[in-house]
């Protein structure tokens, strides 16, 4: 046996908790959103110094609070500091999902993955049977002793438990909208700048903090003007590259997500001042649509995406689900199942759909 | 080579205006004439400055993709050779007003900023912002103006940028600036949206007025289409590889 010892990276364990670095880069530090999928679209993750705007505009649904929720959880989950703003920030997290109750029911797949295990079992031929099965999405492994991620639950809420002991160690804050100011949108930023405490220039060891705004721009906030909505997030962003150890997930109510309210434009004006901007337009609406993609709830649109200290967004790069590495960019659709919530890409169905396959 | 049909550089005096959309953000097109700047004047005998006066901030950013051109920012800035002026930090935090807030500060800013007799350039980034979260247009409009005039006194090349949010569309304050500036750097999307090989297109076209001179304008029916990579861009004729397809 040499006395020749590998040096081991030991930056591994010196990453805030919760994060890692973004792959190709060495100072960049990436938080998970929660969901794996969409982690992968971010290219790994949501880098700390970003903001991500997710827009809903279908008013039947709520996936924009699904995926605060899902922001947050992951943030308890991590051991990171998190600031809920919200007129009810308590019964908002009450809310939230948690992970699975025990760990047989995580490695249980849904009922849905379980007809297509039975339909495996037909034959096939012979040159296609050491192919893998057509991966449409990203999904992660649930390694115990990683902190990064987490697998969630739909089907288990939050315990109580947890979030009274998050708030006494005040790794949990509530911030409420002061609607009887006559501008609670300032009011807002300026417990957001005391929260953050001092400025700093160079990568952060403190501790992450998440920024969860749930519906914003909803009535409580007053009467808001795009203007407003646009200075809100300019300034939190400012605020956010400033203070490089939080990062911050603002979703907008359905009315505010369409062209129609802010003029023409919009959607590209908060792709502007965002790091991320993505659309989930589901397709409760239109009947139509739910028609043609069965299997699916919603489309996915991608606005901007975080390009924290390069040219080149790193998703282009490493994403697998949005494919730009192979050739144009796939078409991406999300689906809500009974334990979670799935970006994949969006393929069209067989033609005449499965129920009017002919077999004569 | 179809990277010297992009002029990097106004000429002294004059205005390079840069618009972009969502789809094909032109920021490598100001990282393109500060590295050219800087690594033009190495051979003369006037030293260089730069004035970057950046509405959305992110210094940091700056720093790490110059870095990959060989320009060096922390030492350009310590040796006051480059100024970084971050809008959002000094004139809009969150005991401002949102809405009404005078540009002026600003422009004495810049004002300050510049020396007599030395080579400057000036990066505005970006004016189409300032509207947005509520500057009013007249004084957005004004402010253009006054620096606009500004830089042709004293003789300093200017770069503007502005995003164009609605496609083929023109603002009020998109229709000023055609106005003012000597050449417009019209970046767009690819019509049939993203691709893994072609980030998006180049178009040239001349100011109001203007003649043409160094650059002859490349209307958008023969926009150069350009790929981002880590380090760079690279610009190539449509219809030809170049070694990148």
């Amino acid at each position: 046996m040499s006395s020749f010892k590998r040096k081991t990276s030991t930056k591994q364990g010196e990453n805030p908790s919760g994060t890692k670095l973004l792959p190709g880069s060495s100072s960049v530090l990436i938080a998970s959103t929660g969901i794996p999928s969409l982690d992968d679209i971010l290219g790994g993750g949501l880098p700390l110094t970003c903001l991500q705007v997710i827009l809903a505009p279908d008013a039947h649904t709520g996936y924009g609070e699904l995926v605060q929720k899902y922001f947050l959880s992951q943030g308890l989950a991590s051991g990171q500091d998190i600031c809920v703003i919200h007129d009810h920030p308590r019964n908002f997290v009450e809310g939230s999902m948690w992970l699975p109750v025990s760990s047989a029911h995580a490695a249980d797949d849904d009922q849905e993955e379980k007809t297509e295990g039975d339909d495996a079992k037909i034959k096939i031929a012979w040159r296609y049977e050491q192919m893998k099965k057509f991966q449409t999405t990203v999904t992660s492994s649930d390694q115990s002793g990683d902190n990064f991620h987490k697998v969630f639950d739909l089907t288990s809420k939050m315990p109580a438990l947890v979030i009274d002991n998050a708030v006494a160690k005040k790794q949990l804050t509530f911030l409420d909208i002061p609607s009887l100011e006559e501008r609670p949108i300032r009011r807002v930023l300026e417990q957001i700048n005391e929260l953050l405490g001092p400025e700093e220039t160079e990568p952060s060891v403190r501790k992450p903090l998440r920024i969860c705004v749930p519906s914003f721009g909803a009535p409580v906030w007053g009467d808001v003007e795009p203007k407003d909505l646009c200075y809100f997030l300019y300034t939190l962003r400012s605020m956010l590259q400033r203070h490089r150890h939080a990062c911050a997930s603002v979703s907008l109510p359905s009315y505010l997500s369409e062209e129609s309210w802010g003029g023409p434009g919009w959607i590209n004006k908060l792709g502007w001042f965002s790091d991320a901007c993505i659309s989930l337009s589901a397709f409760s609406a239109n009947p139509s649509l739910s028609a043609i993609f069965p299997s699916y709830h919603g489309f996915v649109h991608i606005h901007s995406l975080p390009a924290p200290l390069a040219l080149v967004p790193p998703s282009d790069k490493y994403s697998s689900l949005r494919g730009l590495s192979s050739s144009g960019e796939n078409n991406l659709a999300f689906k809500c199942m009974r334990k979670r919530l799935v970006f994949e890409t969006l393929h069209l169905d067989l033609e005449g759909g499965v129920s009017e396959r002919r077999t004569t | 080579m179809s990277d010297s049909s992009i002029p990097t550089l106004p000429p002294p005096g004059q205005i390079l205006l840069v618009t972009d959309e969502l789809a094909s953000p032109a920021d490598f097109i100001l990282y393109r004439s500060l590295a050219a700047h800087f690594k033009g004047a190495a051979g003369k005998s006037t030293s260089a400055r730069c004035l970057v006066v950046s509405v959305s901030g992110n210094l940091a950013k700056w720093k790490a993709v110059l870095t990959k051109s060989n320009v060096n920012l922390t030492q350009l800035i310590a040796s006051r050779s480059l100024v970084f002026l971050d809008v959002a930090s000094t004139h809009f935090t969150p005991e401002h007003d949102s809405a009404a807030t005078s540009l002026r500060p600003i422009y004495d800013q810049i004002r300050g900023a510049l020396l007599e007799g030395e080579d400057t350039l000036v990066i505005l980034d970006d004016l189409s912002s300032l509207e947005w979260i509520g500057t009013p247009g007249i004084e957005v409009a004004r402010f253009t103006r006054a620096v606009c005039a500004l830089c042709r006194k004293s003789n300093v090349m200017l770069v503007l940028r502005q995003h164009v949010i609605t496609h083929g569309e023109l603002d009020d304050l998109l229709r000023l600036l055609l106005q003012l500036c000597t050449y417009r750097v019209d970046v767009f999307p690819l019509s049939s949206g993203r691709s893994g090989s072609v980030s998006g297109q180049i178009a040239l076209h001349l100011g109001a007025g203007r003649r043409e001179t160094d650059f002859r304008p490349i209307p958008r029916s023969r926009a150069l289409l350009y790929r981002l990579t880590d380090v760079s861009s690279i610009f190539f004729e449509r219809g030809t590889g170049a070694g990148v397809l």
